[in-house]
């Protein structure tokens, strides 16, 4: 009897052992080469399609009268699901962080966007404050303003250098101690719509028509992965809302005045310009990947 | 007087070449012939291409069956031509990963004309466009459709009676092919042969 249960005992610590190895061994499974890139590709889920990754380099957002280049790279990752009729909806990236927040520089600082002469005294108080301790510095961070599912991409559009190839809801935070933590152009409820194109775009006026690119297609790994390199993506279309919850408990004060400064920031007055670096990959390519390397 | 005589044989001079370069223009505008004579009327120009292939870089594909249907004709002197058809059968690619589901010329008929290039006929081929549709799991381009556009100029070989394309006649055209954005090689043999009138002479361009 006691024989029979040591013999059960042993043979449970091996089922258990050998489960363990055998977790121990897909936590180990990893991308190898030219997929590494596609980490945090959400492939484990059968319905995802494609994996993206995007690293926008340069270029630069034009939101009224006021221009910010694009010096830090910003990156969109995730996957994208079976399209229909040829857009596909993304898939956030596993990490949660579908888009980097890459805070980039606001040429003028604060004094650009909430002009001293203009301010009420409290504001001008406020302000001199932040000039004598050197706050004046004002980053701008592009944020999706919607979930991640509300990205769409047309692989053919972007592919054809026609129509949307990525549409995109977002907001922007402008970044200062005076702003405070909630100051925004651009809300989950009043997005900013970019419908980005690689080909050209029909802005209303004052814009004119500028021209993105898919830039210079290379497949690797025999097809399961097409890099673009310097692929442009452009619109000058979008309209922007006003600027919200600046300057905190004086948001009453600072929005206008920075609204006023942005100037008229409806269609056809600003501009996106995102020169990408853009990976796509087969997820079964990816998924295979893993699998193929524990 | 005699300075005014040497003005106007100066014009003349001048006029003469200038009429003898127009006339040598003209002369030197290929037109289509059949055993040496300019073609009246019009005439079908069938054929598949002896290879061809299509190369995106890391991806090349080819198709075993690459037929066209050219219905040719000389006006003012000059070749001209339509590609009515263009069937494409039995194409791959070079990919373990990617098979072509579809593949189909759009647009047709694709107009051409005869040229000359560094005293070698070429024919033009303009506004092709040819729609790919790949498959595959893995393929990357898996449901995405990949359309190659452009004009495409090709040097034409009377002794073999084969119309070539490859990255030099296209560059010596000045003609070129995209897709996804870009410029793309594209090799083709065709060889050329009268289907309707005048079947089994030879064809030639000049």
């Amino acid at each position: 009897m006691q024989k029979h249960r040591t013999r059960v005992v042993c043979s449970a610590l091996l089922v258990v052992a050998l489960a363990a190895l055998g977790l121990a061994g897909s936590a180990q499974a990893k991308l190898v080469g030219n997929y590494t890139r596609f980490a945090q590709c959400p492939y484990t889920n059968l319905e995802v399609k494609k994996c993206l990754i995007s690293t926008t380099t340069s270029g630069e957002v034009v939101l009224g009268s006021k221009k910010v280049p694009i010096e830090k790279p910003v990156v969109l990752q995730g996957g994208t699901l079976k399209g229909v009729e040829g857009y596909a909806k993304f898939v956030a990236a596993t990490n949660g962080i579908t888009l980097s927040k890459a805070p980039q520089n606001v040429p003028g600082g604060l004094l650009g966007i909430v002009p001293d002469a203009s301010s009420p005294a409290l504001v001008k108080a406020l302000i001199k404050f932040f000039l004598e301790n050197s706050l004046t510095g004002v980053n701008s961070t592009l944020e999706l303003a919607k979930p991640a599912s509300e990205i769409v991409v047309s692989e053919n559009n972007l592919a054809g250098e026609i129509g949307t190839a990525l549409k995109m809801p977002v907001k922007v935070h402008l970044e200062n101690p005076f702003l405070g933590k909630n100051c925004f152009v651009g809300s989950s409820t009043s997005p900013i719509t970019w419908n980005l194109t690689t080909g050209e775009t029909s802005p209303p006026a004052p814009n004119t028509k500028i021209k993105g690119s898919v830039g210079l297609a290379e497949f690797l790994e025999e097809g399961r992965i097409l890099e673009l390199k310097g692929a442009k993506l452009v619109d000058n279309a979008w309209s922007a809302p006003k600027a919200a919850g600046c300057g905190g408990i004086l948001s009453f004060l600072v929005d206008p005045i920075i609204n006023a400064q942005l100037g008229t920031t409806t269609a056809g007055h600003n501009t996106a310009i995102l020169n990408n670096d853009i990976f796509v990959g087969s997820a079964a390519a990816v998924r295979l990947n893993n699998e193929e390397n524990p | 007087m005699r300075t005014k005589a040497t003005a106007i044989g100066a014009a003349l001079a001048a006029l003469a070449v200038l009429c003898a370069m127009f006339a040598t223009s003209a002369s030197a505008a290929p037109a289509w012939k059949f055993e040496g004579k300019s073609l009246e009327g019009t005439e079908t120009v069938l054929g598949g291409a002896i290879e061809s292939s299509m190369t995106i870089p890391g991806l090349t594909t080819k198709c075993e069956n690459f037929l066209y249907k050219l219905t040719v004709e000389n006006s003012a002197g000059t070749g001209k031509g339509s590609v009515t058809e263009v069937p494409l059968y039995n194409c791959t690619t070079n990919s373990k990963a990617c098979i072509v589901e579809k593949i189909g010329a759009e647009k047709l008929p694709w107009a051409s004309k005869l040229t000359t290039v560094s005293t070698t006929p070429y024919i033009i081929i303009e506004g092709v466009k040819v729609a790919i549709l790949y498959e595959g799991e893995e393929c990357v381009l898996g449901e995405t459709l990949v359309t190659v556009t452009g004009s495409a100029g090709g040097s034409i070989d009377n002794s073999k009676e084969t119309a070539t394309f490859n990255s030099s006649t296209l560059s010596a055209s000045g003609t070129e092919l995209k897709a996804l954005g870009q410029k793309i090689e594209w090799n083709g043999l065709f060889p050329t042969e009268a289907f309707q009138w005048h079947r089994e002479q030879a064809l030639s361009v000049s």
